[in-house]
């Protein structure tokens, strides 16, 4: 039934040359053509670091330790960044937390979305002009001729996600991974934004990797969800699944905290934190990361690290299991 | 205790500052043992003339056109260089401050009015300005010391203003303001100590350029016509260009280590004070 | 495609101009009580410092400066001649201020230009370099010697370059502007020129040649790490693009800013940069009138250079809003 187009397997990054710290712990998960996956997790989890490192953008400060990311089925050259150019916005789109920062302040936007055309298709001027006024058309702006004109500066921070959205699907990507694209606009302006990325996916057939904090949005978007946790997968399921059979005590600590995830977005939907707090990444922990906040953890979550373990499409790694079904 | 003690550390592991550091200390080794290693005025004849370094035993760096000893002319020279450097800049300093502290502390009309003053004295050429001062008042080491005060005290102005007016704005500030301290209380003890880390370290940098400005003009022959100073020694080496041209190499030499000295520490005590804002010139 | 036109900011240039205005009126009215400062009354300043203690001369001076007049009234008579550039007769160089002033101007528009040239696009080349070597060897050498130059006296600079250049490698003239007894014309004048241009404009932009490297380097090393470098590179655009189209034109915009504060000290350089050179600009002049004591050509200068000033800095403030977009002109 699944078609992965997307694969991680068993990916470890490391802050550079400290193989001892690390930032990925060994992360494997897939995206299947089409679909909307859901990564969520407390700040700092690894995120972030999952999606740039699957872009090839990984900071200087860090690099990846082992693993691999295939993309239909061949291994993306994450290291090599001319290699990488070819898949980005061409076969991966990306869109970034921060819109009022995402855009070259000298350039007009529309420039800014011809570019990407220009880099990866080779197309008369006029032509790729057309195409960028078609995608802000698509992208629901006004005018698009004359915004095509406007420098970043004269935009909302709606108007120009819209643009940084435009500017990933311009050259009919795959996948795209969208970083908590909704985290710095207000609340209505979110739902249109998330609207409009679901029905740009029922048209191009896009894949979306959504990073969020907001469980609300989760519940109302995506086809599966994956929980992290300091840099670990924690839980894996489809969506209903996860929301209603939670089986991580850090999924269901997640939930708890939020009361009504289906009116989680209208509250603003932010996670209430768990008590405790994240431990170092630099802190060697032999058993669960989770252990000192698990209300669950026993002495053999402390000395080793639970495997994951799968009943269907549905993967936690605890030992302890959450048993009692939500309702 | 405990900062004197960070400080030094923070100076034993910026090699670059501690360079800086000693090439400044050898400066004021040599203005303060000058008499001491050279009795005779620096601008008495001590031996033949022109002769090169290493030539003639009397003087190691050789001496100038009328047979002066360079090296006694080197040692002189920093005791001018520094005090003109450090005199003019406290000066300008203490002006600059004033300025700024009530332009920032008080904003509103008179930060308008002293700022639109402190852009017109940035505007007037600034080494212009110090010649025609020189020229009205005549050429002595107090004239130029504040010559150079003059085109100095806008820089600082402006950056104590930036800062008061960041500063005024924090709670301990409002906190005083509402407990009725006096401002003058308020500028001098409560937010000028934060401000001075920036002042401190665009002093130090000021201090080179006013060395250098200093030199500049005893270069040209409007300095004090009573001293030897660097700048001098570099203008009468200029007539000997071709045939000796060691003797305004010297002290150039000099005038550029001390200068580098200063800026060393200068950006060596900014990582130091603004760890946040750290240079991206070393781990 | 269209671009749609910017209206051009005539309400910022007036404002500007009358800010102008004022200003210039602020530095005459410092001017003029330099002059009041100097010892003994004007007159006796300006006649005993020109060398010429004529009786005749210091009474025309007298009746000038209008010194029997109260302090207000003297001080607009000042205003109304500099208004109408009536800035008096120089006795030392038989010629009215004025004419000698302009009469340099070109020979040190010249100087400064080739100048402001040399340090932007070494700047630019040098910074981009370290940013883009940022904490490795190449930085490291251009960042040492940017310091090293940034301490280092512009007047001696242009000595050890005339006494290498000039004297042991006879690449290059020791000074002047031009080889008059070659009476060259048309394009080998030009070349001739531009011959005896090379070593002061070296000299007089390896300041500012350290100031702009240090500047460009941090500016690029800020804009590399901003947010949307990193969007462009996951749109995959070229390395090489990114620095220049994006990050370089981000990052060398505030050194326009720069420039432009930094004119009036390449005016102030010029006359140390021109009397090491002997090139016959306004730097020298002055030079020359601190020599001969001509206070008031001497301050003549000063008002001038502050003019020039003010108006390179509109100059600039236009310039800057034309290649900046997000500038909004108020
Ligand atoms: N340049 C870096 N050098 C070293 N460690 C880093 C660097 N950038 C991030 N990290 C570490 O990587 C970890 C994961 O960061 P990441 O940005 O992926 O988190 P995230 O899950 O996206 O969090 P958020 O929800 O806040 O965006 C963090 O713990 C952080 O400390
Ligand atoms: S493994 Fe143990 S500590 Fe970790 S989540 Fe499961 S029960 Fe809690
Ligand atoms: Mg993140």
């Amino acid at each position: 039934m699944s078609n992965p187009i997307l694969q991680v397997e068993n990916l470890q990054i490391c802050v550079r040359k400290k193989p001892g710290v690390l930032i990925l712990r060994g992360v494997s998960f897939h995206v299947n053509a089409g679909e909307t996956l859901a990564i969520v997790g407390e700040s700092g989890c690894g995120k972030s670091m999952t999606s740039l490192a699957i872009m090839g953008l990984l900071p200087d400060a860090v690099e990846k330790l082992s693993g691999t990311i295939r993309f239909k089925g061949r291994e993306l050259p994450i290291t090599d960044n001319r290699a990488m150019r070819k898949v980005r916005a061409a076969e991966i789109g990306m869109v970034f937390q921060e819109p009022m920062a995402a855009l070259d302040p000298l350039y007009p936007v529309g420039k800014q979305v011809l570019e990407v055309i220009e880099e990866h298709e080779k197309l008369p001027r006029a032509m790729a002009w057309a195409r960028v006024i078609d995608l802000l058309t698509k992208v629901d702006l006004p005018n698009p001729e004359t915004l095509a004109w406007s420098y970043p500066h004269k935009l909302s921070g709606g108007q120009l996600q819209r643009v940084v959205i435009a500017m990933a699907l311009a050259c009919n990507p795959d996948v795209l991974i969208a970083d908590e694209p909704t985290t710095a606009l207000d609340v209505t302006v979110q739902a249109q934004i998330m609207r409009l990325l679901k029905r740009l996916q029922r048209d191009t057939g896009v894949a979306i990797v959504l990073i969020t904090h907001n469980l609300g949005l989760v519940a109302h978007t995506a086809d599966r969800v994956m929980v992290m946790y300091a840099g670990n997968k924690a839980e894996e399921a489809p969506t209903r699944d996860l929301f209603l059979n939670p089986r991580h005590p850090y999924t269901r600590g997640l939930l708890d905290a939020t009361p009504n995830p289906e009116r989680a977005s209208a509250q603003g939907g932010v996670l209430r934190e768990i008590p405790g707090t994240v431990p170092s990444i630099a802190d060697p922990m032999p058993g669960c990361r989770f252990a000192p906040r698990c209300p669950n953890a026993s002495d053999l979550c402390h000395a080793r690290f639970p495997d994951p373990t799968y009943e269907g499409a549905h993967g936690y790694a605890c030992h302890h299991p959450v048993t009692d079904a939500r309702v | 205790m405990d900062r004197l003690k960070s400080l030094l550390t923070a100076i034993l592991r910026d090699w670059m500052m501690l360079l800086g550091l000693l090439l400044l200390a050898t400066v004021f080794f040599m203005a303060a043992t000058a008499p001491l290693f050279f009795p005779q005025p620096p601008d008495t004849m001590m031996g033949p003339p022109l002769q090169w370094p290493g030539q003639y035993a009397g003087a190691p760096l050789g001496t100038d056109g009328l047979g002066r000893n360079i090296l006694a002319g080197l040692f002189y020279g920093a005791q001018i260089s520094l005090l003109v450097g450090f005199a003019s800049v406290t000066v300008a300093m203490v002006f600059g401050i004033l300025v700024g502290a009530f332009a920032g502390y008080y904003g509103g009309w008179i930060d308008n009015l002293l700022m639109r003053v402190t852009e017109l004295f940035q505007t007037i050429p600034q080494f212009m300005l110090a010649i025609v001062v020189v020229a009205v008042l005549g050429p002595s080491i107090q004239v130029i010391i504040f010559s150079l005060a003059v085109v100095s005290w806008p820089a600082i102005a402006r950056l104590v203003r930036g800062e008061f007016m960041v500063l005024r704005e924090k709670a301990y500030v409002q906190g005083c303001i509402v407990v009725g301290m006096s401002d003058m209380r308020i500028i001098f003890t409560q937010i000028l100590p934060n401000a001075m880390s920036g002042v401190t370290v665009m002093s130090t940098i000021m201090i080179a350029t006013a060395i250098l400005m200093e030199s500049a003009l005893s270069f040209l022959g409007f300095g004090d016509p009573n001293v030897t100073t660097w700048g001098t020694m570099i203008g009468m080496g200029k007539n000997n260009l071709r045939d000796a041209w060691y003797i305004m190499t010297i002290p150039g030499i000099a005038l550029l280590l001390t200068a580098l000295a200063l800026n060393l520490v200068g950006d060596g005590l900014n990582d130091y004070l603004n760890p946040r804002l750290r240079s991206q010139r070393g781990q | 495609m269209k671009p749609i036109r910017r209206r051009f900011p005539w309400a910022f240039l007036a404002k500007r101009v009358a800010y102008g205005a004022l200003a210039m009126l602020a530095i005459a009215i410092i001017n003029f009580f330099l002059l009041k400062l100097a010892p003994g009354d004007a007159a006796e300043a300006l006649a005993g410092q020109a060398g010429t203690a004529d009786p005749a001369y210091i009474a025309q001076l007298r009746a000038q400066f209008g010194l029997d007049q109260p302090l207000l009234s003297q001080l607009w008579a000042f205003l109304v001649r500099l208004a109408t550039l009536d800035l008096g007769y120089s006795y030392v160089f038989n010629e009215r201020v004025s004419v000698l002033i302009f009469s340099r101007m070109p020979a040190t528009l010249m100087l400064m230009g080739a100048a402001i040239v040399i340090a932007v696009i070494g700047g630019i080349v040098f910074g981009v370099t370290a940013a883009r070597y940022a904490n490795r060897w190449p930085d490291r050498v251009i960042s040492f010697v940017a310091l090293l130059l940034y301490g280092t006296p512009p007047y001696w600079i242009g000595l050890m370059m005339i006494l290498i250049f000039a004297v042991t490698l006879g690449w290059t003239p020791t000074s002047g502007m031009e080889n008059v007894l070659a009476f060259n014309t048309g394009w080998d004048r030009v070349a001739d020129i531009a011959h005896h241009l090379i070593l002061p404009a070296l000299a007089q932009s390896i300041f500012y040649l350290a100031i702009y490297i240090r500047l460009v380097r941090a500016g690029m090393l800020e804009v590399l790490s901003l947010d949307f470098i990193r969007v462009a590179r996951a749109k995959g655009i070229s390395e090489r693009r990114l620095s220049y189209r994006h990050a370089l034109r981000n990052a060398v915009l505030p050194l326009v800013t720069v420039v432009g504060t930094n004119v009036g000290n390449f005016l102030g350089g010029a006359v140390l940069t021109e009397t090491v050179f002997s090139w016959p600009g306004v730097g020298r002049l002055m030079f020359d009138a601190m020599f001969q004591r001509d206070l008031n050509l001497l301050l003549s200068i000063l008002v001038l250079s502050s003019f020039f000033v003010i108006l390179a800095n509109l100059i600039v403030d236009l310039l800057y809003a034309v290649i900046n977009p997000t500038v909004e002109l108020k």
